[in-house]
């Protein structure tokens, strides 16, 4: 293999990686979408949360059980982040968007907006504004192949995630809570009449979503090492733009829509310049709006926000 | 509910009456210093290190009777978020103020840079604790003057030392685009490249952003031998610790955006180990002149924020021409501050040029050393 090959091949597994994380927060927003039509800008703020909730139990457990391995962590981290956040999820449900069902959608699209620093300025408040550090409980072991290097942190990423994945395209499909929520996205009227819950369908939606999100929140404090308050703006935005480059309501779409930009975006910062890495992200937006408007795997609904 | 209205209306005239003293007194009881910096966000920490050092200004001077008359001192506090937006919402805040006559501030050139016009047009005096972009002084604004180095001395000093102490000469640049980031790099790169050196690449990032790891695969493909970094700790941090994981190994330099123990707490330790910073001036620590200062405010706050002391510098330098000034008036003042002559500073004599740049203000040069910022030398600039 060429040297500028490996390079390329090396360039794509760091945008597989990152575009993992961006499919698990897409997938939240798509979900959302699909039931009630409404872009959750809170959705970001809980993948933040989740990243926090991470550190939270990596600084608890440690603090109590020293010597702890790395693999129980990490399954601790992710079941209490997961939790947390599908609470939270619900609480936003229940406090902000519930008493505004069938209201104008734009109603409850800008009362995400407040949902939304209402998280971030709470987190700043709990934890700090100063930037926080997870301890790096993986250990630094890297796999090579020829000159590529991959990481287990990396491995952990795609691991989760592609699972997860799997695991929510099953639940979608044959379950029964799965069926009724896919009832719900295509007639919510005639769901209820058919005798769904659909509220209830709505809430499971969030939980489900958040709980992706907080495992994305996880792996990206994991990865990274260093979390903020505002992070989930950036990774919240490109993650919608992801939602939306894959069509906005399809579950495949956002999973396809976020590993590509994910590898976009690093393929641009590599080959074109650093300078211009956010700015990939939105051109991607708008050439795929202006071609098929509902996005790679959407389908075309006369509704938009 | 109508029992609770005499109770309300209790509580309404109690709450009255402890206004409207106040209210009355203000009038000339009180001159307003703003304090302006990143009081909230991801430099949060820093900014508030320069609030402590103003804060620690203004109640040493009040503790020693009014300023003059008998008017006191009121430090208020303006958070910028380092965003020049905001940073002129605060500025217009601050000057609608008739009690206020100066600002210490902004601490991010982007912010000291935007909000300037504003200060100017109002007539408020304004002293940067940390603002070191040359270009921000070169407006023609005479309301503007800085306590701090600039960018066109402490760059060409860090270059210089790269390429004459340190024998490495082609190099990697990355900067984050801001009036500070992009201005320090650009000062470095003119220098480096005087001297001989080269530079292999230079790439923009964006604060904010956290995947670096596309551009620093790019960078360890042409095998530099030190990157030099234009911008502050929290993305310095992210990019030293990704670099460890893509396997560049090389040491990273930058100036004082990066100089703070925040960084070495992000980037950990072991991979911030050999990281090189200049710095406006040498470490407080290590002077003797200023260690009176360093315990009064260690006993005070903990440990001193890398621009503590220019924030109490710049402070007293203000309260000292209102002193002088003796009246609350922003004209007499500025000319005041213009008329400051060797002032005792805690790095030594402040002067100001008729740019307002401070006057002979050298650079210090610090290495990460066993997980702290370790003081190498100190380099005066030859003009």
């Amino acid at each position: 293999m060429s040297a500028a090959f490996q390079l390329f091949l090396q360039q794509l597994l760091n945008g597989l990686t990152i575009g993992m994380v961006y499919a698990l927060i897409a997938l939240g927003y798509t979900m959302v979408y699909g039931v009630i039509q409404l872009i959750n800008f809170a959705h970001g703020e809980v993948f933040m949360v989740g990243a926090y909730l991470a550190l939270t139990v990596i600084t608890v457990t440690l603090s109590v059980w020293p010597g702890v391995p790395f693999g129980v962590l990490l399954i601790l981290l992710f079941v209490f982040s997961m939790l947390g956040a599908s609470l939270l999820g619900a609480t936003i449900e229940k406090v902000a968007y519930k008493p505004l069902r069938g209201s104008p959608k734009l109603t409850a699209l800008i009362t995400s907006i407040g949902v939304s620093f209402f998280l971030q300025n709470a987190v700043m408040l709990l934890y700090g504004s100063k930037e926080q550090s997870l301890p790096e409980i993986i250990p630094n072991i890297q796999f090579h192949f020829h000159r590529i290097s991959f990481s287990l942190m990396q491995t952990i990423i795609f691991a989760t995630s592609i699972s997860l994945m799997f695991f929510l395209a099953w639940f979608v499909k044959n379950t029964k809570l799965g069926k009724a929520m896919r009832a719900s996205a295509e007639n919510g009227e005639a769901a209820q009449l058919v005798g769904i819950s659909v509220n209830k369908i709505i809430r499971v939606t969030f939980m489900m979503g958040s709980a992706l999100a907080a495992v994305g929140g996880a792996l990206f404090g994991l990865y990274y090492g260093s979390i903020n308050f505002h992070d989930g703006y950036l990774a919240g935005l490109k993650a919608f733009t992801a939602a939306v480059f894959g069509g906005i309501g399809s579950i495949p779409g956002a999973m396809v829509g976020g590993v590509l930009l994910g590898v976009f975006e690093g393929l641009g910062a590599a080959y074109i310049s650093s300078e211009w890495k956010d700015v990939f992200a939105f051109i991607l937006l708008g050439i795929v709006l202006i071609c098929k408007p509902s996005g790679i795997l959407g389908e075309n609904l006369p509704d938009k926000v | 509910m109508k029992k609770r209205f005499p109770l309300l209306s209790i509580f309404l005239l109690s709450a009255l009456s402890l206004i409207l003293p106040s209210v009355a007194y203000s009038k000339d009881s009180e001159v307003v210093i703003g304090l302006a910096a990143p009081l909230t966000g991801d430099q949060a920490y820093i900014g508030n290190g320069v609030l402590q050092g103003a804060q620690m200004a203004v109640e040493e001077a009040n503790s020693k009777g009014p300023v003059f008359g008998n008017t006191k001192i009121k430090l208020e506090p303006l958070d910028d978020q380092h965003n020049p937006t905001q940073a002129v919402l605060a500025a217009n805040k601050l000057v609608s103020n008739p009690d206020a006559v100066g600002v210490i501030g902004h601490f991010n050139s982007s912010c000291t840079k935007a909000a300037s016009a504003i200060y100017h047009e109002a007539r408020v005096v304004q002293i940067s604790p940390a603002s070191t972009n040359p270009k921000i002084s070169r407006q023609g604004f005479d309301t503007f003057f800085r306590v701090c180095a600039t960018d066109d001395v402490q760059a060409p000093i860090a270059a210089g030392f790269i390429f004459s102490k340190l024998h490495l000469k082609k190099i990697a640049m990355i900067d984050d685009q801001t009036t500070y980031g992009k201005g320090l790099a650009d000062e470095f790169e003119k220098k480096f490249k005087a001297l001989g050196g080269e530079v292999l690449l230079r790439n923009g990032i964006t604060q904010g952003e956290k995947d670096f790891t596309p551009l620093l695969t790019k960078i360890k493909s042409i095998d530099p031998q030190l990157i030099f970094y234009g911008g502050v700790y929290p993305e310095l941090a992210l990019l030293i610790k990704q670099s460890k994981k893509v396997g560049l190994l090389v040491p990273w330099m930058g100036g004082d955006g990066i100089k703070d123990a925040t960084l070495i707490q992000l980037a950990t330790p072991e991979h911030s180990e050999g990281t090189y910073a200049t710095m406006l001036g040498v470490d407080p620590h290590s002077l003797p002149e200023a260690k009176d200062f360093v315990a009064r405010y260690e006993a005070r706050y903990g440990e001193i924020g890398s621009f503590s002391a220019y924030a109490y510098d710049a402070t007293n330098v203000l309260i000292e021409a209102l002193r002088r000034a003796g009246k609350k008036d922003r004209e007499t003042v500025l000319s005041e501050v213009k008329r400051t002559k060797d002032f005792p500073g805690i790095f030594g004599k402040i002067n100001f040029d008729a740019n307002g740049d401070a006057i002979g203000k050298s650079v210090g040069i610090f290495k990460v050393e066993n997980g702290k910022f370790k003081f190498l030398e100190e380099v005066k600039p030859i003009d």
